[in-house]
């Protein structure tokens, strides 16, 4: 029982924070993939540039909680920069050519960073420390603070997706991008602002969980990895299924770590993935039709 | 085997995404050599119908038999081989290849060599049937143009050409004639119907163009929001009272056409 | 058969197979060509999947590396004989490529480079924290192989013309290949993959095939490299690796198998003089690959792409 409060728990809620930031990246690889048509492999670079932004803006005005706006909008910015000159001209091509080139952004971005900050170590000191007893164990406030954010950032992105015009349009143009076209909106701004919102959420998550981890060049490498074993879990038409896969993934993640190093945790999941491959060929939520 | 002549039976098929019913129980038989014709206003489940027969979807209830084998939920690929061959509403070649090409791999798909180890280095001799099909359809001067650069009425040929050179036995076109000038819509059902009557095909239609279907069908079934609402000859169904309201009611942007 | 060897590529090889011979060219220079025609061969291997079936590759490494220990495994053994570690390499690759091909090619195209990357970086890790493989040191040390018994591959010469035989048989098979009937399948599965599925091609065998091939090609590639190098480390298999392969096959131009030979060459030699601002290296190469698919997609030699094709027509 004590082991079940004192380790378990605590790493149960690890998990379901790591989960719902990976989730957050997967949903972005997920709309922008069913969009733009392109699989961005600088999603982790964007999520890693979120820490690093935000390094800098403390370094500057001293607050997390600055820092915490600033950073998202910065980055989403650079997102909506990068969308305009270097994806813009190659949407009609061959997808081979989108995965190669965010390929070369991600190496861009990341050794730029490293140039930029150095390839040492950071950390961020989170806003405020102190623990809380809960439920027969104490837990440091951040992470319960990490917890609440991350819940109300999946809520809020619920809504979005569910409630507003907006939101409706792009999840059911994820499933169906021609549609656009019939509705009479701008779809290259439509592009433009999805891209940068996802780059936004991805460099949320990547500065909320920077005081949980150490922030490095190589930080957005992990969790892309994790995120594309995400998406080949939770099939790409499904919003729904990326989030769901997201957090079994983090939960599997982080509980794993208790009992092996982390080249046994990186191979148990794929482990996962493989099992899950053969029972269920396109996934948990993979769309109908031969070519999901 | 074809019983009672029943090349393809389509038995009580329905059809769902999700909450949307796309087709409610359809059922029809087309029998061997004829043209059989679907028609029905837009949203009625005619392509649905077709993506069922031709294995892009499963049914969500009911069976397909072609020729007596039950072919609901195989693979395109499957399908196919069995003698199943479906041109595409929105023209699907491939782009930037020639012509030629084009109908070339079309045809080794039914080389002996297909599918087999020799295949990784020989190069199957299929052009007497290429020339042919490309004669058929006016397209032999056009054998080393890429496929992207035909104008759009031989784009439809080329769908045409690809489907066949896959040696059906059963014919799905969808909307052959979408996009064409009444002049090129005439030549093409023509055509059409005299390239399957020479081989013996038979020919399962959506059509839009009433003039087309009026003129080629053996019999046609009407479809209306996935249900089948009329079934017979061309006579029959033109003035069937259930046709013209689905036609006349509520409005489609069928425009003038649809009324002939 | 004409079309297979063309005049002008016995011409280049010729050229090349003379090279050693040019007087005062010295051993640095000869151990550079014999890495530019092994890069050059594995990404021609790779315009197989990439320029030919439009399928990326983002695990070639794996491929190579996994060749490479193979023979290393056996060196370290006292098995030095060529023909042994070509054969045990040809067994692991194959295996190994064999489980990834099945899952990647299961789905849709993008699928491929996802599980192809993952896939990677699972046999990476495995390699770099296993000791019985040396860990992230690999296998160093290994002394040099043998064509028979008592026929040495000790000279910089003879290095470099086993990598040229290599390079030949290779090319050669390549172009068999791209011209036979499975060539042509894979080009009507990159340019419309659903049509090929309703024409009665089993997509995914065709996938799965051109994949082994690739596969096994740079696999051999891989296995010969320790007879040059003399060690096989886990390095060999990272991303960035793959990533080269990639930019030289982009940077000869997609889909003619001779353009990817020369973007290998020319990017090895471009690595070797610009490594030495290692910092700086990766930004190049990643700026490189953004400017080629903007402003260059059809690489140097893109430009004969459509004289490939015409070829391919004339020989109907």
């Amino acid at each position: 029982m004590d082991y079940l409060v004192a380790v378990l728990l605590p790493q149960l809620l690890h998990g379901l924070v790591f989960g719902a930031a990976l989730g957050l990246l997967a949903l972005g690889l997920t709309v922008i993939f069913g969009l733009l048509g392109v699989m961005n492999f600088a999603h982790g670079e964007l999520y890693m540039l979120g820490a690093y932004a935000g390094i800098a803006v403390i370094g500057w005005t001293h607050s997390f909680w600055v820092a915490l706006v600033a950073a998202p909008l910065i980055v989403g910015v650079l997102g909506a920069l990068t969308e305009v000159a270097t994806l813009r001209p190659i949407y009609r091509r061959e997808p081979l050519y989108g995965l190669i080139l965010t390929f070369g952004l991600a190496l861009v971005f990341r050794e730029g960073v490293r140039q930029i900050f150095g390839g040492d170590m950071r950390r961020i000191l989170p806003p405020f420390t102190g623990s809380t007893p809960l439920l027969g164990m104490t837990y440091p406030n951040y992470r319960l603070f990490l917890l609440a954010a991350s819940s109300a950032l999946l809520l809020a992105i619920w809504l979005f997706f569910t409630r507003t015009r907006a939101g409706i349009i792009v999840r059911a143009a994820v499933q169906d991008a021609e549609m656009l076209d019939g509705l009479g909106v701008d779809v290259r701004r439509v592009f433009t602002l999805t891209f940068a919102g996802s780059a936004a959420l991805a460099a949320l998550a990547g500065l909320l969980l920077a005081p949980v981890f150490t922030v490095y060049p190589q930080m957005g490498v992990e969790m892309i990895l994790l995120a594309f074993i995400v998406v080949i879990l939770g099939g790409m038409g499904s919003l729904g299924g990326s989030v769901v896969a997201a957090v079994v993934i983090g939960l599997a993640q982080s509980l794993f770590s208790l009992w092996m190093n982390p080249q046994r945790v990186a191979i148990a999941i794929f482990g996962i993935m493989i099992v899950v491959l053969i029972l269920r060929p396109r996934g948990f939520f993979g769309r109908e039709g031969v070519l999901e | 085997m074809a019983r009672d002549g029943v090349v393809l039976d389509v038995a009580a098929v329905s059809k769902s995404f999700g909450a949307l019913a796309a087709l409610a129980a359809v059922s029809l038989a087309v029998r061997e050599g004829e043209v059989f014709s679907v028609i029905g206003p837009n949203g009625a489940g005619k392509s649905t119908l077709f993506n069922v027969v031709c294995g892009l979807y499963a049914p969500t209830a009911g069976r397909v038999r072609f020729r007596g084998r039950e072919i609901a939920g195989l693979p395109p690929e499957a399908i196919n081989r069995l003698g199943v061959a479906k041109t595409f509403q929105i023209t699907n070649v491939f782009p930037e290849i020639s012509v030629g090409e084009n109908v070339r791999v079309a045809a080794q798909s039914r080389s002996a060599d297909s599918g087999r180890l020799p295949s990784l280095w020989r190069r199957p001799d299929v052009d007497m049937r290429v020339d042919e099909l490309l004669g058929a359809f006016g397209l032999a001067g056009r054998r080393d143009e890429l496929a992207e650069n035909l104008s759009h009425g031989e784009q439809r040929y080329l769908e045409i050409c690809l489907a066949l050179a896959t040696e059906p036995s059963l014919l799905l076109l969808d909307e052959p004639t979408a996009g064409m000038t009444p002049g090129e819509t005439k030549d093409a059902t023509q055509l059409i119907r005299r390239v399957t009557r020479a081989r013996g095909l038979t020919l399962l239609l959506i059509e839009h163009d009433m003039s087309v279907v009026m003129g080629i069908s053996d019999r046609i079934a009407v479809l209306h929001f996935g249900e089948k609402i009329a079934e017979g000859p061309p006579e029959a169904i033109r003035n069937d009272p259930k046709v013209i309201e689905a036609y006349l009611g509520p409005p489609e942007d069928e425009g003038p056409r649809a009324r002939e | 058969m004409s079309s297979i060897v063309t005049g002008r590529a016995l011409l280049v090889f010729a050229a090349l197979a003379a090279l050693p011979a040019v007087p005062g060219v010295p051993t640095y220079y000869l151990l550079l060509a014999f890495d530019a025609l092994l890069f050059g061969a594995i990404a021609m291997s790779l315009d197989l999947l990439m320029g030919y079936t439009g399928l990326v590759s983002f695990g070639h490494a794996a491929f190579y590396g996994l060749g490479a220990y193979a023979t290393a495994i056996l060196m370290e053994r006292g098995v030095l004989s060529l023909w042994a570690c070509l054969g045990f390499s040809v067994l692991v690759v194959g295996a190994y490529a064999l489980v990834v091909s099945y899952f990647a090619t299961a789905r849709r195209g993008i699928y491929f480079a996802l599980l192809t990357l993952i896939f990677a970086e699972v046999v990476y890790t495995f390699f770099r924290y296993t000791q019985t493989f040396g860990g992230s040191d690999g296998i160093q040390g290994l002394p040099d192989a043998e064509l028979w018994r008592g026929v040495p591959i000790d000279t910089p010469q003879r290095k470099y013309y086993l990598v040229l035989a290599y390079l030949a048989v290779a090319y050669a098979a390549c172009r068999v290949l791209v011209t036979s009937h499975f060539g042509r399948v894979l080009v009507a599965i990159r340019e419309n993959e659903d049509r090929a599925r309703f024409l009665g091609y089993r997509v995914q065998r065709y996938k799965m095939g051109v994949c082994l091939i690739s596969a096994l090609l740079t696999g051999l590639a891989g296995a010969i490299y320790p007879m040059r190098s003399a060690f096989a480390t886990p390095d060999l298999m990272l991303w960035t690796e793959s990533g080269e392969f990639i930019i030289s096959v982009m940077i000869g131009g997609l889909g003619t198998l001779a353009g990817p030979i020369v973007g290998g060459v020319f990017f090895t030699i471009l690595r070797d003089k610009v490594s030495s601002y290692v910092d700086w290296y990766f930004i190049v190469i990643g700026v490189v690959l953004i400017a080629i698919v903007l402003f260059m997609p059809k690489g140097l030699l893109g430009f004969r792409r459509l004289l490939g094709f015409r070829q391919w027509r004339a020989t109907g």
